[in-house]
């Protein structure tokens, strides 16, 4: 009995050994292990040992079947993993296939822009706010020092709608009723669309601007170029610089023409700064007492500043747009460029 | 404003580059756009004189010339027809490149040698010259072959193309620019000597001055000149003329024209013998009268005109342009003068009515101060004897109440430094100020300012901060780094509640595919009868601007429909397709027309789809997911929209306002016909305003039920008019509080069905807080639903 259990625990190890596959090995398990299996036959076997072998035997055949099993469900195992690993190999997708997600659609490269601009004003502590497009020429001109009849006017050319009800020429506007209605210190900035009466390849009789202004009681040109500095790095990039050009709006005094590295060439001179390495990007300035004092601020007590990009300029510049026209003429083939 | 260099040397030395005067002077605030060397075609060129010409032995046409060109003869063949032995003409060299593109190099003309050619005007780019204009130019005699042309021609200038600002009129002439050289480089102002000699007859014998409107005509100055005798201008006059864009005509035109680019002083001339009771009136017009001008038409004059005129009416529209029949003319013998300043609204003014712009005009509107007339008529005195063009009786008449007088201004230091952010030493302060002819002095704060009368410009500390940090240089900033806003009080940003509920919107609308327009907010009359919107409707009144630059671009739009409609047509046109495009933007809605105050501008979304993928129920499900952030109810009625499908669309209502917060559904065919829209393009928009102005939904969590939901599937027949809505809410009642949710999941018509019936298949879930609800109870509710729904809508079950 001893010998024939030991002699199948041979056999039994021989067979498994080359077994290499789930289904011969299932045969297997139940050649050895099942009801009508060898290990049974011996454990049927029992009766035919003398008592006092009982103990001996039964171990015997305990641990030979623990050891087949063992082998059997290693060997397993094996096989299943192996049988997975050729089923991955064999499952492959072409990667490269498109997306079944719906294509997502795009801002407009214009505001972008803006909502940038807004952002990084907001993070600076000014409030957003909008006013009408459609506007008093008191608003628009005379409380921006611009009187009627002043040669200032000819700096725009504007839509009116009456005499004293125009198509706003500038953001500015909203300036005045800012300075109206909120008390110092203050710093707002007003996107929006503005209006002239002026149509060619680099002006559009609707375009946008970014108005900002800032009252307070210790407000210079530092403090209007370090603000600048930061809003054109947060979006041409860190290394941006700012410089100062004397200009003339009668709103603010002195007023500046802002140029800023050249975001194409990053200063060192190109086709499109024209080889300076700066670029005009819009005029600022620190506010006109006259302004301020026209709309009940006291010039003394405080100054402040004001600046106002062309945002439709920004955008082209940001996302090197070669023509103006293509911003309002909303091609598909050039909304998609700019996702 | 066109300045010379050699203009701008009568009354500064110059000893920087014309390129270091240019950037000197744009930055500080002179901006100069253009510098043009006026010899820049004439390099190579020089005086020659033909000495020989000989028919070229091989061609008929051609001729050989000897030339003397000073340092040698030399020989030139041309096909010229108006030269001739002994002619002195302009001969261009070898390295030449001329106006008209032409290079010229030696080369052989039919087995000649040929070194250069003669030039004709065109060829140098001449414009002042009486010769016959297709041939060669012939020069003066006087002329020594080998001088360069330039200097032969003065066209030696270097003209600066200068952009002077609206608040610097006194910059519109050659002395203005000449004291921002001197206040630049430090060199002082050359004295001008404008000496001249008069007889011993009175100007009052010849002409007297009234000024009725003093408001509009603060000087007036005239005097007269006898014997005048017309004739060409000295070539130097002329020269400087041309270089500045003006057209020679004869001395006392060209005298006024120079005073007018010098002084930056409008001269006028009038023929004496014209001027009607030796009299002139400064008055404003009266109704009914009219002029004939010097550009040949006739203008109506209204009451507001200011008017030079006679005794028998208008000769001049002040400051604007002159009359023909006082004007100078061949003929003319006995001139008056007039150099007056004019107040500047009223010239812009009256400048824009009647649509005429002169040289003059661009002065005058800007501003010509009071000062400026007697150094104007000084000059044209000064120069009228140097010409020799007349004589000069004895005085004046100028109306001036009292001499304009410099102004004494007292300024803040410390506020001016903080303005500017930086501190200027006080001695470069004052050098500054003294250099631009503001003479200053400092004690302590004060800044105690003698300010000229030609600086009216001048009146408070940040002119006097600008005026320094203009000449200091703006580059001072350049290396000044700080923080941000760091001298500032703390302030709160915030952001503009409608633009962020516009940016969120239009964020998930990118998630749905769409793509952001930006479209005009102008647009054409016609875009009313397009979109059909009739007169009732409040869209009907689109505001009129008043001078549009085109027909196309004439109204402020009352829908976003039209910019969108076009965009979307011009997109297919262009082959596009499937697209999906939103715009955010307002509609202007006026209070009544004509405007007499602002309108209502309302702050809009608009989407428009030509997916082929979309439909009705598409839009509505994004619609609802715009609106989803929102604590209102709302029902969904047929939309109004004039532009919209009557049967597909919808309006969005709030129930407990009745404020129409969006439409949106199918393009009406009709509208679709007119844009050369696809039948099924789908529109949509919001009232953003109307959207902000409601409450941000809130939310209160229920707990959750341990017990299971249970679901059941029904189908039922009903009658084609009964909507889901319905059907829901009666399946939501019979339920009762053992309702978790409903909806429909398919709907179909079939003949069997019958005529106006249709089939309605939905899933409503059950559950219950307490327990886990039996079949029993849960066929008594299907019952119940089924039972509710056919008494109350007469739907049976399928």
């Amino acid at each position: 009995m001893e010998k024939k259990i030991t002699e199948f625990l041979e056999k039994a190890k021989q067979e498994l050994a080359t077994c290499n596959a789930l289904k011969p090995l299932n045969d297997l398990r139940v050649k050895f292990l099942g009801k009508q299996g060898e290990l049974t036959a011996f454990l049927r076997s029992m009766k035919d040992v003398p008592n006092e072998d009982k103990p001996k035997i039964g171990q015997l055949i305990n641990k030979a079947r623990q050891e087949v099993e063992e082998k059997i469900n290693e060997l397993q195992r094996k096989l299943e993993e192996k049988v997975l690993e050729e089923k991955l190999s064999r499952q492959k997708v072409d990667i490269t296939e498109p997306s079944k997600v719906p294509e997502k659609g795009e801002i407009h490269p214009l505001h972008k822009v803006f909502d940038k601009l807004i952002d990084c004003c907001v993070e600076m502590g000014f409030t957003v706010v909008t006013g009408p497009e459609i506007e008093y020429d008191y608003y628009n001109f005379e409380a921006l020092n611009v009187p009627k009849d002043h040669p200032a006017r000819d700096m725009q050319d504007t839509f009116f709608i009456s005499d004293n009800i125009l198509m706003r020429s500038q953001t500015s506007s909203v300036q005045v009723h800012a300075m109206e209605t909120m008390k110092p210190p203050f710093r707002i900035v007003s996107p929006g669309r503005t209006y002239r009466a002026d149509s060619d390849a680099t002006h559009s009789p609707v375009f946008h601007q970014f108005e900002g202004l800032v009252v307070d009681e210790n407000i210079s040109m530092i403090d209007l170029k370090s603000m600048l500095t930061n809003l054109l790095s947060m979006l041409f990039g860190e290394n941006t610089k700012v410089r100062f050009r004397p200009s003339y709006f009668p709103f603010t005094e002195p007023s500046v023409e802002v140029d800023a590295t050249c975001p194409s060439c990053g200063g060192k001179g190109c086709k499109l700064c024209k080889g300076t390495g700066f670029m005009e990007l819009l005029g600022a300035g620190m506010v006109n007492p006259k302004v301020l004092e026209m709309s009940g601020i006291d010039s003394k007590k405080y100054t402040g500043f004001a600046f106002g990009p062309g945002v439709d300029r920004l955008a082209m510049v940001v996302n090197k747009i070669p023509d103006l026209r293509m911003m309002f003429e909303n091609d598909i083939k050039f909304l998609e460029q700019l996702k | 404003m066109i300045v010379t260099l050699n203009w701008l040397k009568d009354f500064v030395d110059i000893d920087v580059s014309p390129e270091k005067l240019a950037e000197l002077l744009t930055n500080s605030g002179n901006e100069v756009e253009e510098i043009i060397y006026q010899d820049k075609y004439l390099k190579n060129v020089v005086v020659g004189k033909i000495l020989k010409i000989e028919q070229h032995p091989n061609a008929e046409k051609l001729v050989v010339c000897q030339v003397d060109i000073g340092t040698k003869v030399t020989q030139i063949i041309t096909a010229a027809k108006n030269v001739f032995e002994g002619a002195i003409v302009p001969v261009s060299l070898a390295g030449a490149n001329l106006a008209n593109g032409i290079h010229i190099e030696d080369s052989k003309l039919r087995g000649l040698d040929s070194f250069g050619m003669f030039c004709s005007i065109e060829e140098l780019g001449v414009t002042d010259y009486d010769g016959e204009k297709d041939g060669i130019m012939i020069l003066d005699n006087d002329l020594v072959p080998g001088t360069e042309i330039a200097k032969a021609l003065m066209m030696d200038d270097v003209i600066f193309d200068v952009n002077v600002t609206a608040n610097r009129p006194d910059c519109m002439s050659i002395i203005g620019i000449a004291r921002e050289v001197s206040a630049l480089t430090g060199k002082p102002l050359k004295e001008q000597n404008l000496y001249y000699e008069t007889n011993n007859e009175n100007v009052s014998d010849y002409v007297s001055v009234e000024v009725e409107n003093t408001e509009l005509c603060p000087r007036y100055m005239a005097t007269a000149l006898k014997d005048v005798k017309l004739e060409k201008s000295p070539k130097w006059l002329r020269a400087r003329l041309v270089a500045v864009g003006i057209k020679p005509i004869c001395n006392i035109v060209d005298i006024t024209n120079y005073v007018l680019m010098e002084y930056g002083q409008p001269m006028h001339a009038f023929d004496h013998k014209y001027l009607g009771g030796k009299k002139i009136i400064v008055r404003n017009a009266k109704k009914g009268e009219s002029l004939k001008v010097l550009n040949q038409n006739t203008y109506d004059l209204d009451e507001k005109m200011l008017c030079i005129c006679d005794a028998n009416g208008p000769s001049v529209i002040a400051g604007i342009i002159g009359g023909t029949y006082s004007s100078i003319q061949e003929d003319t013998k006995t001139v008056v003068f007039e150099s007056a300043a004019f107040e500047r609204a009223s010239i812009r003014r009256t400048s824009r009515r009647i649509g005429v712009r002169t040289d003059s005009t661009a002065r005058f509107e800007k501003g010509v101060d009071v000062g400026s007339p007697e150094y104007g008529m000084k000059r044209a005195l000064n120069l009228v004897y140097e010409l020799k063009a007349g004589t000069i009786v004895s005085g004046v008449i100028d109306t001036v109440k009292e001499q304009p007088k410099n102004r004494d201004l007292e300024f803040s230091l410390n506020r001016i430094f903080k303005l500017l952010g930086i501190r200027v030493e006080n001695d470069k302060v004052l050098n500054i100020l003294n250099n631009l002819g503001i003479k200053s002095k400092i004690d302590g704060d004060k800044l105690f300012c003698n300010v000229p009368v030609f600086r009216s410009d001048i009146e408070n500390d940040a002119d006097i901060a600008e005026e320094i940090i203009r000449m200091y240089g703006y580059g001072v900033y350049d290396s000044i780094e700080t923080a941000p806003l760091s001298s500032a009080s703390v302030t709160v940003g915030k952001h503009d509640k409608v633009l962020l509920l516009a940016r969120n919107l239009k964020y998930e609308l990118c998630d749905y595919g769409y793509f952001e327009a930006v479209n005009f907010s102008i647009c054409s009359d016609d875009v009313k009868d397009k979109l059909l919107i009739n007169p009732e409707d409040k869209m009907y009144n689109m505001i009129k601007i008043a001078n549009p630059i085109s027909e196309d671009l004439g109204y402020v739009r009352t829908s976003m429909a039209n910019g969108m409609f076009l965009t979307v047509a011009r997109n297919l046109a262009r082959k596009n397709s499937g697209f999906k495009l939103f715009e955010v933007g307002r509609v202007y809605i006026p209070k009544s027309l004509p405007l007499t105050e602002l309108p209502d501008e309302i702050n809009m979304l608009s989407l428009c789809s030509v997916d082929p993928k979309d439909d009705f129920f598409v839009l509505k499900g994004i619609m609802e997911n715009l609106l989803r952030d929102f604590e209102f109810e709302y029902k969904l009625e047929y939309s109004k929209l004039p532009y919209l499908h009557p049967g597909i669309s919808a309006d969005v209502i709030d129930i407990n306002t009745n404020v129409k917060v969006a439409s949106f559904g199918q393009v009406h065919p009709k509208v679709c016909k007119n844009f050369d829209l696809p039948e099924k393009t789908f529109y949509g928009e919001v009232n953003l305003d109307a959207l902000a102005a409601l409450k941000e939904k809130t939310h209160s969590v229920k707990a959750l039920s341990k017990f299971p939901i249970v679901e059941r599937d029904l189908a039922i027949v009903c009658d084609e008019s009964l909507t889901v809505d319905t059907i829901i809410g009666c399946v939501k009642k019979s339920c009762g509080n053992l309702y978790y949710g409903a909806k429909v999941f398919d709907i179909y018509r079939s003949a069997e069905l019958g005529e106006n019936k249709k089939s309605v298949a939905f899933n409503f879930q059950l559950q219950s807080y307490d327990k886990t609800l039996t079949d029993d109870e849960i066929n008594q509710v299907v019952k119940k639903v089924l039972k509710d729904l056919q008494y109350k809508t007469g739907a049976v079950l399928r």
